[in-house]
């Protein structure tokens, strides 16, 4: 055991394997390592998340909580969710902000401290997807709070949310 | 393909008499819903469904109200059970029931405007009661929450955003020191007016939608949906796509199982369970994808049958679930084996059978206060009535139970995959849909992992959709999560929420 921890400490070998049949391709698995970087960077190895339900299905915050599981682990990247929007550095927001649920979203982003970033998380949350243009939802974050980052699909798979999360830090590496 | 839905219209109090007695002599109650035919029958319906006992038959009372006056006899008092559907009733269509003992607005929170009810066909909204609506600054209709009053008693406001990544919800305690004495849950944040959705998407749009309903039940919503339309068209669908939606119910009821347990144990603080449930769960849901391409097997239903062959599949599935049942074996034992994880699930959270009963509550939360339902059998579809199973109830109503209902259920849904990958069904996955009469009804309905689900469509002059009524399993349990939860510790809630794993999207429609 104590072998194994050491091992993991002192070897360079990433510990990244994704599901085979996942839609994201290897490169872009490849790519995770510079996840790591970037977030040395840019975040000094740690962004905290605040998880907010705009109204989803669901599925997209499963796969969030996916995130944790064992198998993609996004902690060890540094990137954790925390309970409060007082300790969060992000936002992801998923459904298409109900509008039951815009004052709470809003809210929520008020008591986020600056500088705060938001993704927008599934097809919902980019444009309304599925509940575009019905009477109860404002067809997507964007119209509620500005956003920084779209991670489209119906859910996004967990890689898929890695990977989005990656583009952000890339972007956000290229700005400063 | 028998018809089991028997309509029958009823006048006014004889509607209110026939519901009640057919309550007393024991008809289980599955939903209530309104339709506004006034275009072609110039009145409003209000139908109510009951399951006859013992027999696979569906009585359906309804009603039409005329004219100015929107008011009937309330059922509520007699049939607890419907106090939300004549609420929700009153919201969507502006018809009140007479003699309800609570009729503050379920579905809409207090700046949405008073007098307006969207499932009317003639409804209208301006854009700046959305923009109100939204900002929530005005409150158009104040929502009054029940006050506890005495010595010691204070109020807790939770949510709606709460400090996991879950779905939003108000919930208020009145506690007495650690003590939860009543509990109010504010639901309906995630209200996207799916209903009034479905009527403008074609029928076979709308399996689209239902399957985004609520996430993890999305096969079920789909099989449903499927089948409500199926029924009204007069489709039959073929022997090999009764094959995959059973075996695919089976795999959504197993991977939600499984996680649902995993869960409990965030709950208790147990870590190493936790991470254990995900991962076998997260082993389920590659399995769904590798067989469906879609994690939470989207895209597979279709109008009168499915899209792929699961069955090319069957090795894959075979494997997986071999080393997935060794991993679960040890998962069980592991949570059985950890006292202080048990401890906190008995007795916590207990919901007695007259409770579960009254509230017409459905799924694992009955079976486990030792109410024996399970659509599967009340109401055999696809080749359920092929397959050997019991309905595994225990009366024990506490967390535990829920937990152990699961344990059983999950094992079950394993052993009938195994049964239904062992015969041939011949080829044809999908029958030629009939096209959709005009002015015809019917029922679709299945078991989901959280309990029976229904759905109900009619169509109009056009054969395109008049009505589309959906009714969650969550929307039925809501309301005896406070019943449960009376008497425990603040700290316990968590626990007992995830114990009845609800929907709030499916609840919210
Ligand atoms: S994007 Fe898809 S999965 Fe995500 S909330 Fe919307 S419907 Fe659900």
């Amino acid at each position: 055991m104590i072998k194994e921890i050491l091992k993991n400490i002192t070897g360079k070998k990433q510990a990244i394997r994704f599901p085979g049949g996942s839609a994201v391709s290897p490169e872009d698995a490849a790519k995770i390592p510079a996840l790591q970087e970037g977030m040395g960077k840019v975040f000094r190895r740690s962004l905290r998340i605040r998880q907010v339900d705009g109204g989803s299905c669901n599925a997209c915050e499963w796969e969030c909580t996916a995130l944790t599981n064992p198998v993609y682990d996004v902690e060890r990247f540094g990137i954790g969710f925390v309970a409060s929007p007082r300790h969060a550095d992000a936002l992801l927001v998923t459904g298409p902000v109900s509008r039951q649920m815009e004052l709470a979203l809003r809210k929520t982003y008020l008591a986020t401290p600056e500088p705060r970033l938001v993704i927008a998380l599934g097809d919902c949350a980019v444009d309304g997807g599925i509940y575009k243009g019905s009477y109860a939802v404002t067809d997507g974050v964007a119209n509620v709070i500005p956003v920084d980052c779209f991670i489209p699909g119906c859910p996004p798979s967990p890689a898929e949310i890695i990977a989005g999360v990656l583009r952000l830090l890339e972007e956000l590496a290229r700005r400063k | 393909m028998m018809n089991n839905e028997h309509y029958r219209e009823l006048g006014g109090r004889e509607f209110r008499d026939h519901c009640i007695s057919l309550c007393r002599s024991g008809f289980t109650l599955r939903l209530m819903f309104a339709t506004d035919e006034r275009e072609n029958e110039g009145c409003f319906k209000i139908y109510v469904v009951f399951s006859e006992t013992g027999k696979d038959s569906f009585q359906i009372p309804f009603l039409k109200l005329k004219g100015d006056d929107l008011s009937y006899h309330g059922l509520t008092p007699d049939i607890p059970a419907v106090h939300w559907y004549e609420r929700e009733i009153h919201d969507m269509f502006g018809l009140t029931p007479e003699g309800h003992p609570d009729l503050r607005r379920l579905v809409f929170h207090d700046s949405f405007p008073g007098d307006s009810y969207p499932l009317r066909k003639d409804w209208k909204i301006s854009e700046a009661e959305l923009r109100e609506w939204g900002e929530g600054l005005v409150r158009k209709e104040p929502y009054h929450f029940m006050e506890v009053k005495g010595e010691g008693v204070y109020e807790i406001p939770v949510g709606p955003v709460h400090a996991g990544i879950i779905e939003p919800g108000h919930f208020r305690f009145s506690a007495v020191g650690e003590t939860i004495f009543f509990l109010e849950p504010r639901l309906f944040y995630t209200h996207k007016g799916t209903e009034k959705l479905f009527e403008g998407f074609g029928f076979s749009e709308g399996v689209r939608l239902a399957e985004r309903v609520s996430g993890t039940s999305s096969f079920s919503h789909g099989t449903a949906y499927c089948m409500a339309v199926e029924r009204m068209s007069g489709t039959d669908i073929p022997e090999k796509a009764k094959a995959i939606r059973t075996l695919l119910l089976e795999l959504e009821r197993l991977y939600n199982h499984v996680g649902d347990i995993g869960n409990m144990c965030a709950g208790t603080g147990l870590a190493v369970g936790y991470a254990a449930g995900a991962l076998i769960k997260e082993k389920l849901m590659q399995l769904n994808e590798r067989v469906s391409g879609s994690r939470y097997l989207r895209g597979v239903n279709v109008i009168g049958g499915v899209t792929k062959d699961i069955f090319q599949y069957a090795d894959d599935i075979l494997t997986t679930l071999e080393t997935a049942t060794g991993d679960y074996k040890a998962f069980m034992k592991l949570l059985l084996g950890a006292i202080s994880h048990v401890e906190r699930l008995e007795n916590a959270g207990q919901l007695s059978r007259e409770i579960a009963m009254k509230l017409g509550v459905t799924g694992v939360a009955a079976r486990a206060s030792g109410v024996n339902d399970d659509i599967r059998k009340a109401h055999p579809h696809l080749l359920y009535d092929r397959l050997e199973f019991e309905p595994h109830t225990t009366t024990r109503g506490d967390v535990f139970a829920r937990m152990m209902v699961r344990a059983e259920e999950a094992e079950c849904s394993i052993s009938m995959i195994h049964a239904l990958l062992e015969r041939n069904y011949g080829r044809e996955l999908a029958a030629e849909v009939k096209d959709v009469s005009p002015h015809a009804c019917a029922l679709g309905y299945t078991e989901s992992p959280r309990g029976s689900l229904f759905y109900w469509v009619k169509s109009d002059a056009e054969g395109r959709p008049l009505r589309v009524k959906l009714r969650s399993p969550s929307y039925c349990n809501w309301p005896a999560v406070p019943f449960a939860v009376h008497g425990n510790i603040v700290p316990d809630f968590p626990l007992c929420n995830k114990s009845f794993n609800l929907s709030y999207s499916g609840c919210d429609m």
